[in-house]
């Protein structure tokens, strides 16, 4: 007997062993058009280690720890913060499978922020640096490292611009739809991970307006909401309104 | 319960049951069941569930992108006199006196509950319950509403239903009226029977005009909806007094009426004890009263609305059954589906996120933990993904009479006839029966089933094995 899912759960990466990558690996593409397969990143004593679980609420690493590798999470979904002098959290971003955290460390010796999984976390973990001493070996590799990092930028931009709450939710939907379509997932009913207190604090609205926007989008026949699932129904008008804010966004 | 909508057109609006009455069926199919105001039923709560696993369904339900609205149910145990029938969990006594240290208890757990929800989550319905919650002087009340005020938001959509349960002897002059400005709009009266021989037997007298009168001041007053609850099967019941209740009844024409069967469970209740089995009506009368019951309500316009619910054809809970909006937890049937219900007061069930949980069922404990700044719980169960697929079918059946199959297959991502093909062979029977048509697209109680509604949601329930004892009232 399957066990039910209150809802299609957002699937896990299939597994990759020791001569296939992950379906959802940050890096597979890059090193295999670089003429490197699996077993010879082993070869250059290339740290590829998978690491987890990590349970929701646990940290996978927090502000100032030694800086080391950057990750790949495999399965579920990470959030990563910083906390101001206030005490109060200041959400940076999320990180969906197929996605890296830790860029953002790359040029110091430690995590300038923390990382948290909000459910169970596998990640995939590269050491630094290195990895950056075989991406200068590796063209392939060196483009895509460059390529998330331009991304992981570019998401700071959902937050930069002057946009409306309406716009800035659409855009974050339209933007969670793209990533989960990126990996394989499906790209127009997915889970929400987060609280909403996670996604107001993101999008620097407060928590009863996120509320408001995603009953008025629901009234709207824009999306369904049950309990955390999103159902996108009218993706078009979603895309209209998120498109100003995604504009300098290259989605995953 | 699951608190899912179903789609419109499921609803069994507008079928008579009357029309599927069968007596030999009915006798047939007479056996302990739940009620289903909860799935998993509260036997299966275990004391396991603690304050941190509550704490972490509040959180986890604030944490929605649109968390669910508030449903309030408060407690109080208080009665003047035993009525013998009583299977509510209650304290008797004479002395008011009682009543301000059980207050100032519940104060503080409304102010140990209320923290754990967002304030943005509007109370849309408030009940209380008991018990008699007309125990306490319309000040009291007041002092309880005000305190609820103040740690939560109420709504001030006009749907909102705050309702109480009365007992009729103890209303005085002026309650109705005091109970109105406190924003109450919604009063249940225990009526069970007229009768005087049967309110003897089940030491409840209670006159029919000063009952009048309690249904007449709540008009005058602006209450928007009046239910009575009646019982067959009490002891010394007879149809024609049964009938001469129900025609008092109807000439006022109360919005609502619940007509529950009497359980005789003395060993689990211990005030039913007093009541001689002798004088139980048998099962051929027990089957006659509720046939009475039916076709009188139905005949003076009532919608049947599943289980012991009836409800004229304008009251919102008709209106939300055409539209398949009904929803059932622990105060019966309700408009109001997606609602987290916090439980206040002794023995009080609440229904979190994906959990149920229930407060100590004795005063001493209650107290004792309220006193140690405790949350006063007792018992509970975190739904797994298949209660919660269970509980969904199950309160489609219980309020639309039917499953409809398509659904439930996108909602879980499952293949029903797979998933349910041991339900779906103990359907068999009551397919042959006649209770259930069953095809790809939904199971339907047939007219003949609608009486029956519990034997059906039986199949879907994954806990039921044969107990030796019932732990349940009878079916019929």
């Amino acid at each position: 007997m399957p066990a039910p899912s209150r809802s299609p759960r957002n699937p896990v990466a299939d597994d990759g062993d020791e001569f296939r990558f992950c379906s959802t690996c940050a890096f597979s593409a890059a090193c295999l058009v670089s003429g490197f397969d699996k077993s010879r990143l082993g070869e250059l004593h290339v740290l590829v280690e998978h690491a987890g679980p990590y349970r929701a609420g646990e940290h996978v690493f927090r502000e100032g720890d030694r800086f080391n590798a950057i990750a790949a999470v495999r399965v579920g979904t990470v959030k990563t913060y910083v906390t101001d002098p206030d005490g109060r959290e200041q959400v940076h971003g999320f990180f969906l499978p197929g996605e890296v955290i830790g860029l953002n460390a790359i040029s110091r010796a430690r995590y300038p922020c923390n990382a948290v999984a909000l459910e169970t976390v596998m990640l995939c973990r590269f050491a630094f640096p290195t990895m950056a001493e075989l991406a200068t070996r590796m063209p392939g590799l060196q483009q895509q490292l460059f390529r998330l990092l331009s991304q992981d930028i570019g998401k700071a931009a959902l937050l930069a611009g002057n946009f409306s709450a309406e716009h800035r939710m659409a855009a974050f939907l339209i933007a969670l739809s793209r990533r989960y379509a990126a990996c394989g997932f499906r790209a127009d009913r997915y889970q929400l991970k987060m609280s909403r207190t996670d996604i107001a604090n993101y999008l620097r609205l407060a928590a009863e307006t996120v509320s408001r926007i995603f009953r008025r989008f629901q009234d709207q026949g824009l999306i369904r909401v049950q309990r955390r699932e999103i159902q996108l129904l009218n993706r078009q008008a979603l895309e209209n309104m998120a498109e100003t804010v995604l504009r300098d966004f290259a989605p995953n | 319960m699951s608190r899912r909508q179903v789609p419109a057109g499921v609803s069994f609006a507008g079928m008579d049951p009357s029309t599927g009455f069968d007596a030999e069926l009915l006798r047939r199919y007479d056996r302990p069941g739940p009620r289903y105001t909860s799935y998993p039923t509260a036997p299966l709560f275990s004391p396991q569930f603690g304050e941190s696993a509550l704490r972490e369904h509040a959180q986890r339900s604030n944490a929605e992108p649109i968390p669910r609205e508030l449903s309030l149910y408060l407690h109080i145990p208080y009665c003047i006199s035993p009525c013998f029938y009583c299977a509510c969990n209650r304290v008797i006594t004479r002395d008011a006196t009682r009543s301000a240290p059980y207050l100032a208890r519940l104060v503080r757990e409304i102010g140990m509950m209320a923290p754990l929800f967002d304030r943005d989550r509007d109370v849309i319905q408030l009940h209380l319950g008991g018990g008699t919650p007309n125990f306490l002087r319309p000040d009291q009340l007041g002092e309880l509403i005000g305190s609820l005020g103040r740690h939560f938001h109420f709504s001030t959509s006009p749907g909102r239903d705050f309702s109480i349960e009365l007992d009729p002897r103890l209303v005085q002059d002026g309650d109705i009226a005091a109970y109105a400005a406190l924003g109450l709009n919604r009063a249940s009266l225990g009526v069970q029977d007229f009768d005087p021989q049967v309110q003897r037997a089940v030491n409840r007298i209670q006159g029919i005009d000063p009952t009048l009168q309690v249904i007449e001041a709540c008009r005058l007053n602006g209450l928007r909806s009046v239910n009575v609850d009646l019982i067959y099967g009490l002891p010394r019941q007879t149809l024609s007094g049964f009938e001469r209740t129900l025609d008092t009844l109807l000439e006022v024409r109360p919005d609502r009426l619940a007509v529950y069967g009497y359980a005789h469970l003395p060993e689990l209740f211990k005030p039913q004890r007093q009541i001689q089995s002798a004088d139980l009506p048998g099962a051929e009368l027990r089957l006659d009263l509720l046939r009475l019951a039916i076709d009188r309500l139905t005949a003076a316009g009532y919608r049947y609305i599943g289980m012991d619910h009836f409800a004229l054809p304008d009251d919102p809970l008709t209106q939300a059954q055409d539209a398949g909006r009904l929803h059932r937890n622990f105060m019966g049937y309700t408009i109001h589906a997606d609602c987290d219900l916090i439980g206040l007061g002794v023995s009080a069930i609440s229904h979190i996120g994906d959990s149920f949980s229930q407060n100590a069922r004795e005063l001493a404990g209650w107290e004792r933990a309220l006193d140690e700044g405790r949350l006063p719980l007792w018992r509970g169960v975190e739904l797994d993904a298949d209660d919660l697929l269970r509980a969904d079918a199950i309160q489609q059946l219980m309020c639309h009479g039917a499953i409809d199959i398509a659904t439930l297959e996108d909602r879980y991502q499952i293949d029903f006839q797979a998933y349910f093909a041991d339900a779906l062979r103990q359907l068999r029977p009551l397919q042959a029966d006649g209770l259930v048509v069953a095809d790809a697209r939904r199971i339907a109680a047939t007219s003949r089933g609608r009486l029956m509604l519990r034997i059906i949601a039986m199949c879907f329930d994954r806990y039921l094995v044969p107990a030796a004892e019932p732990r349940h009232s009878r079916v019929i």
